[in-house]
């Protein structure tokens, strides 16, 4: 499918390229006929994503060796990392808080929630925050490679066992080895809301 | 679209749900008052209030088909109409009975489904009553009603956001002043609010400001001495080999002049930049802090009718007089205060004020009074006090409640004195126990509201005389966002304490310092007070800041300690911290949604230099380490008791992992000796007397499986509780630990202090 897509993508390029070059030498009848053919490469294209249906946005990063992804919809923003302030008495997973335009959001270290090998914090660390109606926190990724769309059928929901990531923190896995995090579900998960009451 | 009009007929319910509440409490509101001053030149004017608000409430549940909400409107309408044109009063029995009508209508407005009207009809039986009972509900009467609903023209809520509207609830509690006209406009506070955090971050942006500009400045000041240093040169004879040196000077120069000259007016224009800038920010975030400023008459309206209804359950007359409603506090304090409140004036109904009956015996009158009064003080704070002219506080009851539930010594208690016994009435520790709660009641209630007021930086205090009354006083800083703190380092980390709870700072000599039972105390105006460190209490305890911290602190600020003594309520606690730096005028902001309740801390500030650093909440911080006190056994709450510091033993063969362990122990206040390997230790463990041993698995000589194996079989040792910690993970190496009679087994690589001093405190 994606692999089609691409390349009546190329073809449509082709054909408009074809349209353009003759356009210097071309009468108003031919110039009309070159037009309708042009809109027509055009909207060859708009017809092309209105079929892709089920496809999901999302932000790809990476931790440590592995490639991860989440969904755009639960992204509020990418924020570089400074500087953070670790707080006293929190489980390891919750590196600390930052300030982002007066606003504090509390930073979870992945890699801790997910029992991976730390590498410590290098320059490129960036936080992508992540936000629904009810939870918001932002996310350290080493670094981001950016954001794509990709279709749902590509995703292998069935294999959702990763060492170390407990499956509900999954949404699944793609054919070149692309984890998509379940954002809702992370955002959702009550080991994630610290509320430390003292009697 | 029919999903929008579904949405748009829920956005209405939602509007009508907000506009039926307003109705509602103004109609409360003003049955009170008029139920106070039946025969008063206002009641003409609450009547007719109360009959329009019965009235446009009726309109608004039609448009929103809440025939159920209509019907029991209708009648209200009627009934308050004869009211009006026919100078008819009310008795005690029909205002409860309208109070009920309303009740039953604040209910419904809540409930989001239409009930049939059948469930009402009993109620509505019973308020037509009201007017049947005089003479029967004429054709002429009915026809009268028509005649105002024509008049009024018919009220649909909107369904806008924002609703012009005049504040009738303020014409109504302020009846006897003048009411203000005012044009108010709505705005969901979900709105409010990243405004007001946009104005809050242009503070750090005017902070930034300054020091750019004074950068600039020094720039400037460079460029001048850089050029004083060029004319020293120029003075100085050249030979004629300097010639081309001289003529690279005189370039250089007027290049400099020419720098100097546009720094110069760069940083003008930015100092007076930098003022206007300043002054516009700073209004504005004035502005924006007075716009979350509300009347304290927001919170309080449904007072009068929570006494009333209270009053009367109990069978108890009582007044309440509320003074200073007109005070604007910050929002966030006042949805805060509700419930403290609420459960003050319950106090004071429930135990201050005795029946009619019981306040005539001695001489007293029949009704009771409440004075509940909102005061400003030191232009920023909020004193509110709740009296009553009641029965006042039976200490004798208290201190033997405090002395059954163990909170207080029995031969403590001559030593008690009346303001420390009235401070009792707070402890949670004394509410939890039933007896107090029969006694008394001032049980969990106050405990609670003690709790409130205390995480709003403010202050709680009671004054009571047998017969004459109770007086509660709280004290609360006006807005939320801004008071002032003191900036203190511990173990490299930084945080602010709340000035509010700050008693005083101190830098003593450690000659001061006396170690009383195991724990540094400090004389302070004769009061023996613990100290604390902070970075403990907190758990803080890196090793390699741990140390780094010291190594600095001893080269620098000789042998002074630097202590803060913290109050709350009339506890005293001294916290040991590294560094005291400054004092400032904080912003405080709330933690990010995921960190709902942190222990210790009550949320974060923003430093001028874009830094984040945690505030203290001093409440928890006094619990901690009151709790930390408790859990190691060192100091009861004033008592102190003897304590053992246990002695530990650590094997390990590998310096690094030996000091590490060491450290961490001794952090956490235990003696520790040190062996290499499971030989030595074996010889030290006969020799001294030791609690427990830590030791590592793989070591030369003797390992620690066979340590572990030699001491349980040792007669005199057997007891003698074993750690092992070490880098094997596999289950054989686990199970032959347990084999060999090790009580517990860690893996270095899941290895952190937490887990290691956990291990310990179970063991001993």
């Amino acid at each position: 499918m994606k692999n089609n897509q691409i390349k009546s993508g190329q073809e449509d390029k082709i054909k408009l390229q074809e349209v353009l070059s003759v356009n210097e030498v071309a009468s108003p009848e031919l110039k009309r006929k070159i037009l309708r053919a042009r809109a027509k490469a055009l909207a060859l294209e708009v017809k092309d994503e209105s079929a892709q249906q089920e496809c999901i946005e999302i932000i790809e990063f990476r931790l440590g060796s592995e490639t991860y992804a989440v969904e755009t919809e639960f992204v509020r923003e990418v924020y570089l990392l400074n500087n953070f302030t670790p707080l006293p008495g929190l489980p390891d997973f919750i590196l600390g808080i930052i300030n982002i335009r007066g606003q504090i959001i509390s930073i979870v270290d992945l890699k801790k929630l997910f029992n991976l090998p730390a590498n410590g914090l290098g320059e490129l660390n960036k936080i992508i925050v992540l936000q629904n109606e009810k939870m918001e926190f932002g996310i350290l990724a080493d670094f981001i490679l950016g954001t794509r769309s990709i279709q749902l059928t590509s995703v292998q929901t069935s294999y959702t066992s990763m060492p170390g990531i407990s499956s509900e923190y999954l949404k699944g896995v793609t054919s070149d080895h692309l984890i998509i995090l379940n954002a809702k579900n992370i955002l959702e998960d009550k080991k994630i809301l610290i509320n430390q009451e003292i009697k | 679209m029919d999903t929008k009009e579904e949405e748009f007929l829920k956005r209405l319910q939602a509007m009508f749900k907000i506009e039926a509440q307003e109705h509602i409490q103004v109609i409360s509101s003003g049955l009170i008052e008029l139920e106070k001053n039946p025969q008063n030149n206002m009641s003409l004017e609450l009547i007719e209030t109360i009959f329009r608000e019965a009235h446009s409430l009726k309109g608004a549940a039609r448009s929103v088909n809440r025939n159920d909400i209509e019907s029991i409107c209708q009648v209200l309408e009627t009934t308050f109409a004869k009211v009006k044109n026919e100078q008819w009063a009310l008795t005690a029995e029909h205002f409860d009975l309208i109070h009920k009508a309303i009740d039953t209508i604040s209910k419904m407005v809540s409930e989001a489904v239409s009930k049939t009207s059948d469930d009402n009809r009993e109620l509505i039986k019973m308020l037509r009553s009201i007017t049947q009972s005089d003479q029967p509900v004429t054709v002429k009467k009915l026809s009268k009603d028509s005649k105002h609903d024509a008049q009024l023209p018919a009220e649909v809520p909107s369904a806008k956001e924002v609703v012009m509207e005049k504040k009738s609830s303020e014409e109504i509690v302020q009846a006897e002043l003048k009411p203000r006209q005012l044009e108010t406009v709505r705005i969901p506070t979900e709105k409010l609010d990243p405004l007001f955090l946009q104005a809050e971050q242009m503070i750090q942006s005017k902070i930034a400001f300054t020091q750019r500009t004074i950068d600039l400045k020094n720039i400037y000041d460079f460029v001048g001495s850089w050029k004083t240093e060029l004319r020293k040169l120029e003075t100085r004879h050249f030979t004629d080999s300097g010639l081309q040196l001289k003529e690279i000077i005189n370039w250089t120069n007027e290049k400099l002049d020419e720098t100097e000259r546009s720094i110069s007016t760069v940083v003008h224009a930015m100092e007076s930049d930098q003022r206007s800038l300043g002054r516009m920010i700073d209004d504005h975030v004035d502005s924006m802090k007075k716009v979350l400023m509300l009347p304290m008459f927001t919170i309080i309206e449904v007072f009068p009718k929570l006494v009333r209804d209270l009053a009367r359950s109990q069978g108890k007359e009582v007044e309440l007089i509320i003074l200073g409603k007109e005070i604007e506090v910050d929002k966030r304090i006042l949805e805060e205060l509700k419930d403290p409140l609420t459960h003050l004036l319950r106090n004071c109904i429930d135990h201050g004020i005795k029946s009619p009956e019981e306040r005539l015996k001695i001489k007293k009158t029949a009704q009771g009074t409440i004075i509940l009064k909102f005061t400003v003080i030191d232009g920023r704070n909020l004193e509110i006090s709740i009296s009553d002219d009641g029965a006042g506080i039976d200490i004798d009851k208290v201190i033997s409640a405090a002395v059954k539930s163990g909170v207080v010594l029995k031969d403590n208690v001559e030593k008690i004195s009346t303001l420390e016994s009235f401070a009792l009435i707070f402890k949670s520790g004394i509410s939890t126990s039933p007896l107090i709660t029969d006694i008394s009641g001032r049980g969990l209630g106050l405990a609670i509201v003690r709790e409130k007021v205390e995480k709003l930086g403010g202050k709680i205090s009671v004054e009571s005389q047998p017969n004459i009354g109770t007086t509660f006083h709280l004290v609360l800083p006006q807005t939320l966002s801004t008071f002032r703190g003191v900036l203190v380092k511990s173990a490299e980390h930084f945080f602010f304490i709340p000035i509010f709870n700050v008693e005083r700072v101190l830098r003593v000599k450690d000659e001061e310092i006396k170690t009383v039972e195991n724990r540094e105390t400090i004389s302070i105006d004769q009061e023996i007070v613990g100290i604390f460190k902070l970075s403990d209490i907190l758990g803080l305890n890196d090793r390699a800041i741990a140390k780094f911290s010291q190594k600095g602190h001893k080269a620098s600020s000789s042998n002074l300690t630097q202590l803060l003594v913290l109050s709350q309520g009339n506890k005293r606690i001294c916290f040991k911290v590294d560094d005291i730096l400054d004092e400032h005028q904080i912003l405080v902001k709330e933690l990010s949604r995921q960190l709902k309740n942190v222990r210790n801390i009550s949320g974060a500030t923003v430093l001028g230099s874009g830094k984040v650093v945690p505030v203290i909440n001093v409440s928890d911080l006094m619990k901690s380490a009151m709790d930390s006190a408790l859990s190691t056994g060192k100091m009861g709450n004033e008592i102190q008791l003897a304590v053992k510091i246990y002695k530990i033993l650590v094997v390990d063969d590998s310096i690094t992992s030996r000091s590490l362990i060491k450290n961490i122990l001794e952090t956490a206040g235990y003696d520790v000796t040190t062996a290499v390997d499971g030989a030595e230790a074996f010889t030290k463990v006969l020799a001294g007397e030791f609690d427990l041993v830590v030791s590592d698995i793989d070591m030369p000589r003797m390992n620690g499986f066979e340590l572990t194996a030699k001491i349980k079989k040792d007669k005199k040792l057997g007891e003698l509780p074993v750690v092992l910690v070490t880098a094997l993970e596999s289950r054989e190496d686990r199970e032959h630990g347990i084999e060999v009679g090790a009580d517990a087994y860690i893996i270095k690589s899941s290895f952190d202090q937490s887990n290691l001093l956990d291990v310990l405190n179970k063991l001993l």
